[in-house]
């Protein structure tokens, strides 16, 4: 049953002239699941999400989302893609941002006002994007992200910038979505952010080296510590 | 094509530039300076050129010369000698210099006219008000005689008071608005690209053709009130002659605002950065000035380069805008039946052009 799987990565391969940025990567995220993306820069982190809203056209192998082949358009409208980078409009307020994400999207006002309560930025919804400070833009992008309730939530390092105190609110929020059956898949090079996801997938040189919940990790690694984890996992892969 | 997105994409960008003081006054503070500065400097010109006449006739006819130019109004004339001509026009006090020599009427009498004219030469643009005013005293001498020279001028267009301004005005409506529109597009599109937004347009369900169709929405509607403004500057301000249906005017300009946004998005596509997009305002814009006809006429060109004025989108408008404003043509004239559709082709060729090259893909 494929249904069960919210993205189904085959065997999926990516040259940028002559480096490899996926290498073969095979994932299954199950429906409802926070899945981590946890890499190195440069590990194709970025490279597998774009791939998995159609942006980067494999040079090999297969991607599904929600049961559907990507590339497929219609299919977007199921999933939210915060990217790296917080793109916005910096010269329109908070709330016009969210509002022209939620229309391309099919979402609706009151989605709006739910969404800007979720980043809590409600109370800045009449601000200039360009007069926010960078959290708060990182902020106004997520809530760009999930403005229409997507069944699939893509987050390409979403907590970067943010505070400590608002970094911990939002993985309640995260887990909160994920219980209501959204799938969330985050990139992530912060170790305790890691350590939040249901399962991780370590990423380097466009290969997953190791996958399973933090605890099957660090136990594959022998190590008590999900960073030592990595490390030790990456430098066997690399010897 | 969802009605929906395409107007969030149009009323998003008529948001951004609400917002945008600067880019604003470009749109409509820009053309008015520029065609204002262009009127003033064709019109408000108060000094005609300087011209020494050194009367040196031994019989009548010099000193009648003399008087005609005098009165001329197209230069301004001052009584010299003839050995001082040369210095002066070396000083630059005067660009040109007339004698009439010693035996100006006798040889007159015996059927040659030959007063000699000294220019200063350099600057070419000054000499023909000079040797018109001689010829317009030549015609004004002729008619005290017995034989009277009375050319009866009849104008199939224009008029005795149609100017540099009414030529040009006619063609810099269409440019000016081409121009402007074309840099905002390259530019706004570009800037989607490079602030990572079209990233998310394109993981979307958004469809390519209908970002295109917003963006030509809504830099339409800017383009819109920018040639209407453009229009009324024009005529009420600058009264430049105008034959032919205002509304026309309009259409013909709407055409060339559509083709200049959709000509920006699809060559946004094949920048990378603003500053390669900037690189395209010469590129594009140079040969269109040159060769659309606007300062030369196409049909004065050398044939190769005639070639590309045919296939220049602003040879057609600047054309069609010209035929109504100053011929007074209608939609019932073949010519303008032409220009119309060649600009509305071009229109659509762009429009389908920039569909195809609007990636999804990153890579
Ligand atoms: N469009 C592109 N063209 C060429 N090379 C690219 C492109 N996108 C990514 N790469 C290369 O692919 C590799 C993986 O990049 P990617 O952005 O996926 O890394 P990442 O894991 O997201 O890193 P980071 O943690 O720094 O965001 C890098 O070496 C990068 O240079
Ligand atoms: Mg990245």
């Amino acid at each position: 049953m494929a249904e069960a799987f919210a993205v189904d990565i085959e065997g999926v391969h990516k040259n940028f002239g002559g480096l490899r940025a996926l290498d073969g990567v095979n994932l299954h995220i199950k429906t409802g699941e926070i899945y981590g993306l946890l890499g190195p820069n440069g590990a194709g982190k970025t490279t597998l999400i774009r791939a998995i809203v159609g942006l980067v056209a494999p040079d090999a192998g297969t991607v599904t989302v929600l049961g559907r082949r990507m590339p497929d358009v219609d299919n977007l409208r199921n999933v939210g893609y915060m990217t790296q980078q917080a793109a916005l409009y910096p010269g329109l307020s908070v709330e016009e941002n969210v509002q022209f994400f939620a229309a391309i999207n099919g979402a609706e006002e009151e989605d709006v006002t739910e969404a800007l309560k979720l980043v809590r930025l409600d109370d800045r919804r009449k601000s200039v994007v360009a007069t926010l400070s960078g959290g708060m833009r990182q902020r106004c992008s997520l809530a760009c992200a999930l403005v229409h309730k997507p069944k699939l939530l893509l987050l390409d390092e979403p907590t970067v910038g943010v505070d400590p105190q608002l970094r911990v609110q939002f993985w309640d929020d995260f887990r909160r979505m994920a219980a209501s059956g959204t799938t969330i898949i985050v990139s992530s090079h912060v170790m305790d952010e890691a350590e939040r996801c249901q399962r991780l997938g370590l990423i380097q040189y466009g290969r997953v080296l190791a996958e399973g919940s933090p605890n099957e990790v660090r136990a594959l690694a022998g190590t008590s510590n999900l960073e030592e984890a990595f490390l030790k996992l990456a430098g066997a892969k690399a010897s | 094509m969802s009605g929906h997105r395409v107007a969030a994409i149009t009323r998003r960008l008529l948001q951004q530039f609400r917002r945008d003081r600067r880019t604003l006054a470009l749109l409509f503070v820009a053309p008015l300076v520029i065609l204002g500065l262009l009127g003033y400097l064709i019109r408000g010109s108060t000094s005609s050129p300087a011209v020494g006449i050194a009367n040196e006739d031994q019989g009548q006819l010099g000193a009648m010369f003399a008087s005609a130019l005098e009165r001329s109004s197209l230069i301004t004339a001052t009584t010299i000698q003839a050995s001082d001509g040369d210095a002066k026009l070396k000083d630059g006090s005067l660009v040109a210099y007339i004698v009439f020599p010693a035996d100006f009427s006798s040889r007159a009498q015996a059927g040659t006219i030959a007063p000699e004219l000294h220019l200063e030469g350099s600057q070419p643009g000054t000499s023909a008000p000079v040797l018109q005013a001689l010829q317009q005293a030549l015609t004004s001498v002729a008619a005290t005689g017995p034989v009277h020279f009375e050319p009866q001028v009849h104008y199939l267009y224009g008029g005795p008071g149609f100017d540099t301004l009414d030529y040009f005005g006619a063609a810099f409506i269409g440019f000016v608005v081409f121009f402007l529109v074309f840099v905002i597009t390259i530019v706004a599109f570009l800037n989607e690209r490079s602030q990572g937004t079209l990233e998310r347009l394109m993981a979307s369900p958004l469809r390519r053709g209908e970002i295109v169709m917003g963006y030509m929405l809504g830099f339409t509607v800017l383009a819109l009130i920018q040639s209407a403004e453009v229009l009324v500057f024009s005529l009420a301000v600058l009264k430049v002659h105008n034959q032919g249906n205002v509304i026309l005017i309009f259409a013909i300009e709407a055409l060339m605002a559509l083709t200049a946004v959709n000509l920006g998005i699809f060559l946004s596509m094949f920048a990378r950065t603003e500053f390669q997009a900037v690189q395209f305002i010469p590129l594009v814009i140079v040969p269109q000035v040159l060769l659309s006809g606007i300062l030369f006429p196409v049909s004065t060109e050398p044939k190769p380069l005639q070639v590309v004025s045919d296939v220049l989108p602003l040879t057609y408008a600047v054309n069609g805008l010209r035929d109504v404003m100053v011929k007074g043509a209608d939609l019932t004239w073949s010519s303008l039946q032409l220009d119309a559709g060649v600009v509305a082709g071009f229109c659509v060729v762009l429009i389908v052009a920039g569909v195809a090259t609007l990636r999804r893909r990153i890579a």
